[in-house]
């Protein structure tokens, strides 16, 4: 199904990318990029649940890739909501100028 | 489709790579070599309809915008739910018709909502 | 299942109060709708069968059935605290309409069959709050809070998916049992990606619920966020993921405990010592809070680590669950109204003793009893874990959460004494709504019978 690629390769493709959107969160100052990371992190997943679901010729996995669309639009819905008042207020989009909260 | 490809199967692929990828360079290349240069103050200006260009391009955009693209995203997004339900169309029968309109009615309240506290509305 | 479908659809009543006029209207309503959610649910409870809905995915159970008793009790005891603070607000409805969708979202957490009502519930119950904690539009603290939970929870969501994922692979399903069936079924046949999603989904419900050293979140966004929305983190939300994880944790992947119970261990350990000593040299009351919840929330996670197939374990949980809600609830509400001038100080509850006698005394016995104090329902709530845990191969945990509880002593009795034996700069008394005072008095009075008559929840499951 997979056209003879072993599966382990799909595997090991998003699992890269998942790790380059992780590290990629925590490294990164740009608001704007650490939300792409995140993107990055979840299409990694949606990468292998619709490699699973070919191998396993099931389309649940497909639906759920749905799902995580869906989910993922809200959710960047919503930063870009909190990081646009944030941009009203500081006039940065920095992570580092975010560290008010402290003993 | 068997499991027994090999890696000269993939040559093909591999042959149309190297064949784009060389159209756009030469292209790229032999036209700025072979084409007339007459660098002006204005022709190297930024271009826009034929109105002179001032300040930066990179201004922060009308929040209006920003709330139409998110809005068009999310709405946007709510239609892939629609897809497997078109595929399945029979088989899912009058149950399916009944689950998609109270998802579409769900999204409408949302839509009302929407249009109630005014977001699309541009005039003040 | 009627108690899920009636906090959704008061959810969508709420957002339309505005538009056609019967704001005034919408707080009455809101309650009414939980008690009929909270009556719905009893009934359920009573007539004994459940059925699961759309395609096995959720099914209300009695272990559902009692969690959502509890997370409708304290939203209950939240709206009636948290009318004060947004009652002038313009924006009141939107405000209770994600609240209730948040709830939403937590009564799926407690009833899911499928690894896609677990993923839709946490978001569900997630998205709203992220809002909510960066509702303060002009405040920087809680626009930062509102960014950072929104940022560390869409990190563990991507953590848990991938679990998910590779879960899925290994077992060809999302749903629970199938899970298990196939997990006993191939026996040590598993491919070993299969137990790197457990150790993932583990991980991402651990950031959830800020076990230690996934923690480090949790105190900012309980700082700067407004203190009723960092009530309803602590409470509802808390409640709702521990639920999950019991749920994921016994019935999916209760027969490779091995693989995960190590992690689990040792992230207990970290949270017992981190958060007690962090909550020690606190000043700032709301942080000394979220580190107490993460504190709170290594005891909740040993019930787990137990692993008993049996009534103990849902029953430890439940009441535990239910005795730190309550009291949660108490004392942030009275938090609310000392810091409503704006200082978070430890310093602000100097001489609350003299200037409002019974504030006070419902702030002793919340903190006793989030300390674990006897005749408190806390003590019980920790009785309740140490018996679970006694018979397992964990004794050094017990020894441990014993010790580091004697350093959580420490910093409760840090508010009382500031409230009894501190000068206040003014003896001007401290006004409070009878609102507020009704719900201070109620769970007071709650967290004494629970301890007084801890049989009362605490043997729910013994049929």
């Amino acid at each position: 199904m997979l056209n003879g690629i072993s599966i382990n390769y799909y595997i090991l493709l998003s699992a890269v990318l998942f790790i380059i959107g992780a590290v990629g969160v925590m490294a990164r100052r740009n608001s704007i990029i650490i939300f792409m990371c995140i993107e990055l992190m979840l299409n990694a997943v949606n990468l292998m649940l619709v490699s699973f679901s070919t191998l396993h010729n099931d389309a649940k996995g497909q639906v759920f890739v749905f799902f995580i669309m869906a989910v993922a639009a809200a959710e960047v819905a919503v930063g870009l909501a909190i990081l646009s008042m944030i941009y009203r207020n500081i006039k940065n989009i920095d992570t580092d100028l975010l560290s008010n909260l402290k003993n | 489709m068997g499991s027994t490809n090999t890696p000269t199967d993939y040559l093909p692929i591999v042959l149309m790579f190297i064949v784009a990828l060389g159209f756009v360079v030469t292209t790229m290349v032999a036209s700025h070599m072979l084409g007339p240069k007459r660098k002006t103050k204005i022709k190297l200006d930024s271009f826009e309809c034929g109105i002179e260009s001032h300040g930066n391009a990179r201004l922060p955009f009308s929040i209006k915008y920003f709330l139409v693209a998110i809005l068009f995203v999310l709405f946007d997004v709510e239609v892939i739910f629609m897809y497997p339900w078109a595929v399945n169309y029979k088989e899912l029968g009058i149950v399916g018709v009944i689950e998609v309109f109270s998802f579409i009615a769900l999204l409408l309240v949302g839509f009302y909502y929407m249009l109630a506290k005014k977001a699309v509305q541009w005039e003040d | 299942m009627k108690g899920l479908l009636i906090v959704s659809g008061l959810g969508i009543l709420a957002m339309m109060a505005e538009i056609f006029k019967f704001k005034k209207l919408l707080f009455p309503l809101v309650l009414l709708g939980i008690l009929g959610a909270y009556v719905a649910n009893f009934m359920e409870w009573n007539s004994g069968f459940s059925i699961a809905v759309f395609d096995n995915m959720i099914a209300f159970d009695k272990v559902a059935l009692a969690f959502s008793g509890v997370i409708l009790a304290t939203a209950f005891f939240w709206f009636i605290m948290a009318n004060d603070y947004f009652e002038d607000m313009p924006t009141v409805v939107d405000h209770f309409s994600l609240v209730l969708f948040a709830l939403t979202g937590a009564l799926m957490l407690t009833a899911f069959k499928n690894m896609t009502t677990l993923f839709l519930g946490i978001e569900i119950m997630s998205i709203p709050l992220y809002v909510l904690a960066a509702s303060k539009k002009k405040d920087v603290k809680s626009n930062e809070a509102g960014f950072k939970y929104l940022i560390m929870g869409s990190f563990a969501s991507g953590f848990l998916l991938f679990g998910i994922a590779l879960v899925y692979g290994a077992t060809g399903s999302f749903d629970l049992m199938e899970i298990r069936a196939k997990i006993s079924e191939m026996g040590s046949g598993m491919p070993s990606f299969f137990y790197a999603g457990i150790i993932m989904m583990l991980i991402a419900m651990l950031f959830k619920v800020s076990a230690a050293p996934f923690h480090f979140w949790a105190p900012d966004v309980y700082q700067g966020s407004p203190t009723v929305i960092t009530a309803l983190m602590s409470t509802v939300v808390k409640t709702a993921a521990f639920a999950a994880i019991l749920r994921l944790f016994m019935i999916a992947f209760g027969g490779v405990s091995e693989s995960w119970s190590m992690v689990l261990a040792s992230v207990i350990a970290l949270s017992l010592v981190i958060a007690n000593f962090s909550a020690a040299v606190q000043t700032n009351v709301k942080r000394t809070l979220a580190f107490s919840s993460i504190s709170h929330a290594a005891f909740m996670l040993m019930v787990v680590l137990a692993n008993l197939r049996s009534n103990a374990t849902l029953d430890a949980l439940l009441y535990y669950s239910l005795a730190y809600s309550i009291g949660s609830i108490a004392a942030f509400g009275i938090i609310y109204n000392v810091t409503k001038n704006g200082d978070e100080t430890f310093d602000s509850f100097n001489g609350l003793g003299k200037r409002n006698p019974l504030m006070a005394a419902c702030m002793v016995v919340a903190m006793l009893s989030l300390a674990g104090i006897p005749i408190t329902a806390g003590f019980f709530a920790k009785y309740f874990v140490f018996t679970t845990m006694i018979g397992t191969g964990y004794k050094w945990l017990l020894i441990l959460a014993i010790l580091t509880s004697a350093v959580g002593v420490y910093y409760y009795f840090k508010v009382i004494i500031a409230m009894y034996f501190k000068q206040a700069t003014t003896e001007e008394p401290v006004t409070i709504e009878l609102s507020q005072k009704v719900v201070m008095i109620l769970t007071t009075l709650f967290t004494l019978a629970l301890g007084a008559v801890p049989g009362f929840v605490a043997e729910m499951f013994k049929f």
